[in-house]
This record gives structure tokens, sequence and C-alpha cells, in this order.
């Protein structure tokens, strides 16, 4: 008995019988008509869906796990494709003479056919069939590999067809030939969202959780500010971001480098004072010390950060979306990369005791410090390039408006977005650098470790796993926040959400939407991967 | 080789947790600290590698003061292993013995053979366990290469924090057998912190007991059995210390050798009887021509079979009635309890017998102690 098989039929079955198919519409914007599989008559093939989807409710009844597996998994696949390909048919043959299905009066412009319902679940059956199949054969333990091809089969056959053309006839393609151009460059820009507010989010937020995990005093503090960011309203966010970014966009570059530079100093000041007195100060001012430290750091901090990186998405944007890979542009991102494997080739690959460590630490050095220079040079070399900056004649006239700093577009959205990726960034940093046993960490002082050693080989290996979910999550939840910033101009995929709302096109909305969805799901499976290459099997979570 | 000069700890908090401990460690020898929790005994060991710093006075390393190392130089030179293991869950089994040696800058075939080495000296076959990582070992078995880890680049000196505290009390007993067995080849000078009297008297070469930061009486586990210097060392050695005290000695040093009561089996029943009188017991060993311990004689059962010795014995297997040499004075009071024994016969492994022992001589052994603090006290 598998009761899972029969429910994948019954969801087809009755996804088949009660709702329409297809919905033809007259052109973009009108409601259409629907159509239910049953309508379509004197064409038998329909009535093979009804059937495919009987075939997992009978096969239910059988009591081999092993061949009932592989019955499953080849009737759900066949029923997948079947409906995502007998319904292309249909719709092919209604278009052909859609006055004749439309009635009297509609505006007939690019008419299109809309999968409904009925679809939509006969889909959602058939992979409920392939899965309950695909269960069956693990119990029988046929090999792991195996299960993977059952379950992918119907999916990649379907992409195959997709990519050959075979369902053009389907709205959202015709959506998407519409808007190929546009939705590449949107894609990109919702990549380089999350990207960059996800390493700046990174870096801040893991600093921040390493923070909170060294000193209890600032935890609570740390927690709760990144708490209540994550209550704001993104919307609200935005808005609350749109009056000061303004204000900055407006001012003149170099004083406001000056000011960065004595905010800076100052907060150097206090923060260096701190360090060296907190020892012998009272508690209630230890307090007040970190707190001023705290708030004077933040200003340059946000300065910077925030103007670094609308810059950076400036030269990133410029090179993308012109088309013209700007080659500062490029080797800047290169370089980037560069350093960030060498690093984690550094650290990972090559433990401390690995074959030839002494060159290849050497060299790993070497490699970092070089990428960092000359990201650095390309940087300062980029600020005053023209050409990616637009017409700016000498850096006297700069605004910090010309690297990318205003009210609305881009700079706000990233500093929200980066702001909302910090909460999962900064817990479970701090949880998992918290729950590593203090016995741990203890042996490892008393066997002679540095500070650092015990940090790189101990603590970081072991919170690596939680650290992984926070990025995970955060990532996650940037591409779907993502959609939200095209209210204040800053494009990505939220754009064709917001003008599929606008116009009523559910085609629009779908075309933002489906790639948003994929990009969460390709995201968490390549961090998911990430994590389990570079966590230890001594302590990887057993898989259920 | 570690001497601790009026060393103080106090803690931010104002909490005084050693007050001017005064104690050398001598070499090659477990010295353990034992005390009530919140004694110090964590605290001084702890002060010894500089995990915790020390207020006033100061510890003598190999004759120079610690803090003339660097800290992380001063513990690569300090075995150190704690109750709770404290292995890397994320390395080997390998790894986690290797990090000293690594530390150290050792190279890797070295690293790999000492490893080996010091995997077969806890028992561990390397070869099995060698790329295992600890959740995949019992905690015994995990123990062992916590051990194994402190021992890692040979350190001259151990500080153990309650090692065996965290198992269950029969591996603890044989990880404290195999311990002692380890600690005669290698000889490391060592401070073995515990809480557990039994444990204290069993590993320590010397006890330190130690309350309310101050030391209150350094000596050999024997001695402190003995001559508890004063009320709270003798309630803490417990009420039971005489017994304890047993635990200490081996049946070898207490058995007597000449006058045994014995017969041999080809002997005449007059002879058995003449030696039960001449003994003053109630029955004599009945030994083979190897000297083989084969049962014994007593005067009802001359009585029954007055002609010959062989129908007038009770045999007995020697398992049943006879302690091996090897076993502590306790253990053969107990066997004697047990068996109402007032004499009971010493034997060695193949069973022939070696000597005898009298419940007296446990008697007076354990009542050396009582007696002179009865002399001292009063």
């Amino acid at each position: 008995m598998n009761r899972i098989a029969m429910l994948g039929g019954l969801i087809a079955g009755l996804g088949f019988f009660f709702l329409p198919i297809l919905n033809l519409k007259p052109n973009r914007l009108a409601s259409g008509t629907s159509f239910n599989l049953l309508e379509f008559q004197g064409d038998d093939r329909y009535l093979m869906l009804f059937l495919l989807a009987l075939i997992p409710i009978v096969l239910s009844f059988r009591n081999d796990a092993e061949s009932r597996g592989w019955m499953l998994v080849g009737s759900g696949s066949l029923l997948f494709l079947l409906t995502l390909i007998l319904p292309a048919g249909a719709g092919a043959n209604l278009l052909l003479d859609p006055e004749a299905y439309l009635g009297e009066g509609a505006f007939i412009r690019n008419p299109r056919i809309l999968p409904s319902g009925g679809m939509v679940l006969g889909l959602l059956g058939a992979y409920v069939t392939i899965f309950a199949g695909v269960r069956d054969l693990a119990r029988a333990e046929v090999q792991m590999w195996v299960q993977a091809i059952a379950t992918w089969v119907a999916p990649l056959i379907a992409i195959g067809l997709l990519v050959n053309g075979s369902f053009d006839v389907y709205s959202i393609l015709v959506e998407f030939y519409a808007n190929g151009a546009a939705l590449e460059q949107k894609f990109v820009e919702h990549l380089m969202f999350v990207f960059i507010s996800l390493g700046v989010g990174f870096v801040v937020g893991v600093g921040l959780g390493l923070w909170a995990s060294r000193d209890e005093r600032v935890a609570p503090v740390i927690l709760y500010a990144v708490g209540i960011i994550q209550t704001i309203p993104s919307l609200a966010l935005f808005g609350v971001l749109l009056v000061p970014l303004a204000r900055l966009g407006d001012r003149a570059f170099l004083p406001t480098l000056g000011f960065f530079g004595v905010s800076l100093a100052i907060a150097l000041v206090i923060g260096v004072s701190y360090v060296l007195l907190a020892d012998r100060e009272p508690a209630r001012l230890k307090i007040v010390h970190l707190l001023a430290t705290a708030i004077t750091a933040t200003v340059p901090l946000a300065l910077f950060v925030g103007v670094f990186v609308s810059f950076l998405f400036r030269l990133a944007n410029v090179g993308f979306t012109s088309g013209a890979y700007d080659s500062t542009t490029t080797t800047i991102f290169g370089l980037l990369a560069a350093a960030l494997v060498t690093w984690i080739v550094g650290r990972w690959f090559v433990k401390p005791d690995g074959f030839l460590r002494t060159w290849l630490r050497r060299a790993n050095w070497l490699l970092s410090g070089a990428t960092t220079v000359a990201v650095i040079v390309l940087f300062v070399q980029a600020a005053g390039n023209s050409r990616v900056l637009g017409t700016v004649d000498s850096v006297s006239t700069l605004t910090i408006r010309d690297l990318g700093v205003s009210g609305i577009g881009v700079a706000p959205a990233l500093i929200a977005l980066t702001l909302y990726s910090l909460l999962p960034l900064v817990r479970n940093t701090y949880a998992g650098l918290n729950n590593v046993d203090p016995a741990i960490i203890d042996s490892g002082r008393g066997m002679g470790m540095t500070p650092s050693q015990r940090f790189f080989q101990i603590e970081l290996p072991l919170a690596f796993p939680v650290i992984m979910a926070g990025v995970r999550n955060a990532g996650v939840a940037l591409v779907g926040i993502g959609t939200v910033a095209t209210v204040i101009g800053a494009g990505g995929l939220g754009d064709f959400v917001i003008q599929g709302i606008v116009n009523t096109s559910i085609d629009q909305i779908l075309l933002g939407a489906i790639p948003a969805i994929a990009l969460a799901l390709v995201l968490d499976a390549t961090l998911r991967g990430l994590e389990g290459i570079f966590t230890s099997p001594g302590i990887k979570q057993v898989q259920s | 080789m570690i001497e601790f000069q009026n060393v103080v700890k106090r803690f931010p908090d104002g909490f005084t947790a050693v007050k001017g401990l005064n104690l050398k460690v001598h070499e090659g020898e477990i010295t353990v600290f034992i005390g009530p929790s919140g004694c110090g005994k964590t605290t001084s060991m702890r002060m010894v590698n500089r995990l915790l710093s020390i207020s006033e006075g100061k510890i003598l390393v190999e004759g120079r003061d610690n803090k003339d190392f660097p800290a992380e130089e001063l513990r690569r030179k300090i075995g150190y292993a704690i109750q709770q293991i404290g292995l890397f869950p994320h390395f080997t089994v390998l790894d986690n013995i290797a990090v000293v040696p690594r530390l150290l800058g050792w190279d890797e075939t070295r690293i790999r053979k000492r490893v080996d080495e010091l995997l077969d000296l806890v028992g561990l076959d390397p070869d099995v366990n060698r790329d295992k990582y600890p959740r995949q070992l019992s905690g015994g078995q995990q123990q062992r290469v916590g051990v194994a880890r402190a021992l890692g680049a040979d350190p001259p000196i151990m500080l153990m924090d309650e090692p065996f505290g965290a198992i269950d009390p029969i591996t603890r007993e044989v990880l404290q057998e195999e311990f002692l067995q380890i600690q005669k080849e290698i000889g490391k000078t060592i401070i073995f912190v515990t809480h557990d009297i039994d444990e204290a008297i069993k590993m320590g070469d010397r006890i330190a007991i130690l309350r309310d930061g101050l030391l209150e009486q350094y000596d050999t586990p024997d001695n402190i059995l003995a001559h508890p210097k004063d009320r709270f060392v003798r309630d803490f050695v417990g009420s039971d210390r005489s017994l304890k005290r047993l635990g200490l000695v081996r049946v070898h040093e207490l058995m007597d050798t000449e006058k045994v009561p014995s017969v041999r089996i080809r002997d005449t029943v007059e002879k058995a009887e003449q030696v039960i009188k001449e003994h003053n017991v109630r029955s004599a060993f009945v030994v083979d021509d190897d000297g083989e311990l084969r049962g014994w004689v007593d005067l009802d059962g001359i009585r029954h079979s007055p002609k010959s010795l062989l129908d007038a014995m009770t045999e007995a297997d020697y398992h049943e009635i006879g302690v091996r040499k090897n076993n502590t004075a306790r253990e053969a009071l107990s066997a004697m309890v047990a068996r109402s024994f007032r004499i009971t016969p010493v034997v060695d492994k193949s069973g022939r017998l070696l000597g005898s022992i009298t419940l007296k001589a446990l008697q007076d052994l354990a009542e050396q102690g009582w007696g002179d603090e009865e002399g001292n006290g009063s």
C-alpha cells in the first residue's frame, strides 16, 4: 500500500476533472475563456490524461515495493510530460481560430494560452507520484544514483522540450520571447543585489556576530538591534532611507571625504582609548565608553560601506548592462574572486599540517596581498574614469551622487537589503560560535594554541555549518525581498512583478517570479553544496 | 620539578581561591590534588601552565619561574587532559593527537610514527582508529585518545583534571590500571586533580589535600590514611580509611611464608593433627608433591577417617580457598570474611602454595593508624 501514490493520482485526477486546464486570452490583459479537458471533444488523446491519473491509484494497492516503485516513476513521469505536452497541442489548435472560441466582440490581439489550475494540479500530482515511486525504490535499497535519475528524468526532459520550443504556445514563454533581453538585464541586476548585499552583510554580520560572541555585554544590544531591523517592513525601510541618502547624494565628494576622515579619526581615538582603559574603568563608565565607541564608529563605517558598495554596484551595473564589459570592472571582480578563492584554498584545503605547508602558506599570503593591492589600485583608477561615472570633469566637481548614492535607486536598495541580511548572519554566527563546547576551547588553550589558531582551527570550523545556514537563510530571503527594490527604482526582477500587478498580467508577474524562485533554489542548493564540501565529516549532521 | 611558592590566586570578583600554597611536586611522580569543591585544586593546577594567572607568589617549572616562558610555549611543554576530554570533533584521531607536535612544527613522518606509538601505548589499534572521528569512538576510547593527545609531544610534565571522571565505574577502573602501567613506562611528572579519594589513593604517589585554598596535608597515601593530620582530613578520607589502607598493601607483603600450617598429601593423619595443634588453627592446608594446593583437613575430618589423610581431607580448588599474592590486602580481607576463614592460603597463578595470611595480620595493619592517632590525640 502506498498512500502517497494514491494522493498523487487523486490530486491529478480531481484537478483534471474539476478545474480548467487552459485559458485562452484574446490579448495580454483581458481575461479569457477557460477550457476543461473534457471540452476537447473529438480528440480521445485527452482522455489519456485521466487514465494516467488513475494508474497511481491502482498501483498504490500493489505490494512489491521495487516493481511498484518503477511503475510509479514511469507512470508519474509520463503523466508529468503529457500534462505539459498535450494541452500545448490543444492550445495551438485554439490559437488557429480564436474567434470561434472567444465569441463576438472580443478584442483579439496577440491571443495567448495561459496554463490553468488543472495543469498545475496535474503537474503536482505527477510529481507526488514520482516522489512516491522514488521512496519505494529507496525502500527497496536501489542505488542512490538510480534514485536520482528516476527523480530528475521527467523534469530534465521537460526542460529539454522547453529549450526545443515545444511549449512556446504558453503565454509565459510568449512574454519571455517579448522581453528576453530585458529579463537578462533584470536578472543580472537582481543577482548583483543579492550578491553585493549578501557579501557586505556577510562581512558586517559575521563581524558583529563575532563581537557579540566575544563580549557578553554587547551581545544583547547587537542581537536586539538586528532583530528590530528585521521587524521594519521593507517598503518602510526603503522610504526611511530616501531623505538622508538624497541629502548625502547632494554633497560634494571631497568635503565628504574630509568628513569621513575626521569622523574615522574620532572613532579611532575613542575606540583605542576604550581598548586601553576599559579594564580600569568603573562598570558604568565602561558601558558609556563602549556605546560612544560603537556610535562614533558607525558613522564613518556606514558612510564608507554605503558609498563604496554603491560605487561597486555602479561599476558592475555599467559593466554588465551597457553590454560593454568594462575592462576595469571585470578585472576588479576577477581579482576579488581570485582573492576569495586563494583565501579559501589557503584556509581549508591547505590544512596547517598539509603537504608543502610552508610554501603554500607563503604563496597564499602573497597572492591575497597582491590581489588586495591590485583591487585598491583599480578602484582608485576607476573612480577617476569618467566613462564609468558619466560626465564628470574633475574630482572637485564630483558629488556623492556621481558615485551612485541617491535617495532612490540602487544605493538605498542595497543598504536596506544589507540590513535585512544581518539578522540571520549575526544570529547564526553568534549561535555557532557560542555553541562550541567550552571544554574543546579550553583543551586547545591548554595545549598551547594561540588565540588565532584556536579561532581558525577550532571555533570557525565548528561554527561553520551554522554560519553557512545563516548565509543560506539570508541569501534566499534577499532574493525575495530584492523584488521589492523596484518600487524605489532600483530595478531587478521586481520590475516585472510590479508591472504585471499594474497591468493585471499574470504572465508578466510570472516572468519575474519564476526566475526569482529558480534563483533562490539554485542559491540554496549551491550554498548547501559548499557547506557539505567544507564541513568536516566528524561534525556532519546525519541526513535522515 | 614543579614548585609552588606562596602562590595566591584572587579572582576579579574578590574571591580568593588559593591562599598561599607551598608545595613541591616530585619528578616522575603522580601528585594528586584533592579536596572538596571550591578548595582550589583545579585553580592551582591551571596556574601551572598559566591557563590562570598567578596573583602572588610564583610557580617554578623545571627550576624556572613559569612566567619566564611565553604562555603558549609553556603549555606546549605540558601535557593537558581534562574530564570532558575536549577532543576536537572535526579532527580525526590522528589530527587530535598530532595537535601539539604540529604546533611545534614536527615533520609529518615523525608525527605519524609518534601517533601510532601513542595509540599502541593506550591500547588502541592504530590501523583501526587512526582515521576515525571522535564521535565514532566509545567514551572510554575517547578518553584513551585524550590521554594519548596529552602525551603527544612527549612532555615531561602532565596536568590531568579528573581525566577519568566522566566514565562509567568499570571502564574507569580499567583506565586507571592501564594508566598506572603506562606511567611505569613513561615516568612523567603529573599533577592529577580529583575529588574521588579512592582514585587519589589508587593513583597517587603523593596526595595533597586542599581546603579553602590552603594545603591541609601533603604526604604519601599510606601516611595520610595512617596518620591523618586532623579531623578534616580524617573525615575527608572517610571512616573506612582503614579498609582503604588495606587497598594499598599487596598480599605478598603481609603473608607469612614460614609458619604455614600445611601438610603433604602423602603425610600421615597424625602429622596433620600435629600441625593443626602446633599452629593453633582449625585446619591445615593440603598440598601435593608439586606444592599445589589441593584442599584442607580439620580435626573433624581426622576424627571421621583416622586412617588415611586422603579420606580425611576436604578437596577444594585453589581458586576457592586461596588468594593470589598480587591481590590487595583489602581483597584478601573480603575473601576471608566471605568464607569465614581466619587464615587463608596464598598461592601463585598455577596454584602453588606460597604462604598464608591471617585475619589477625590484616586487623593489625588496619589498626596501626588508629592506635597511633589515639596515642597522639588524647
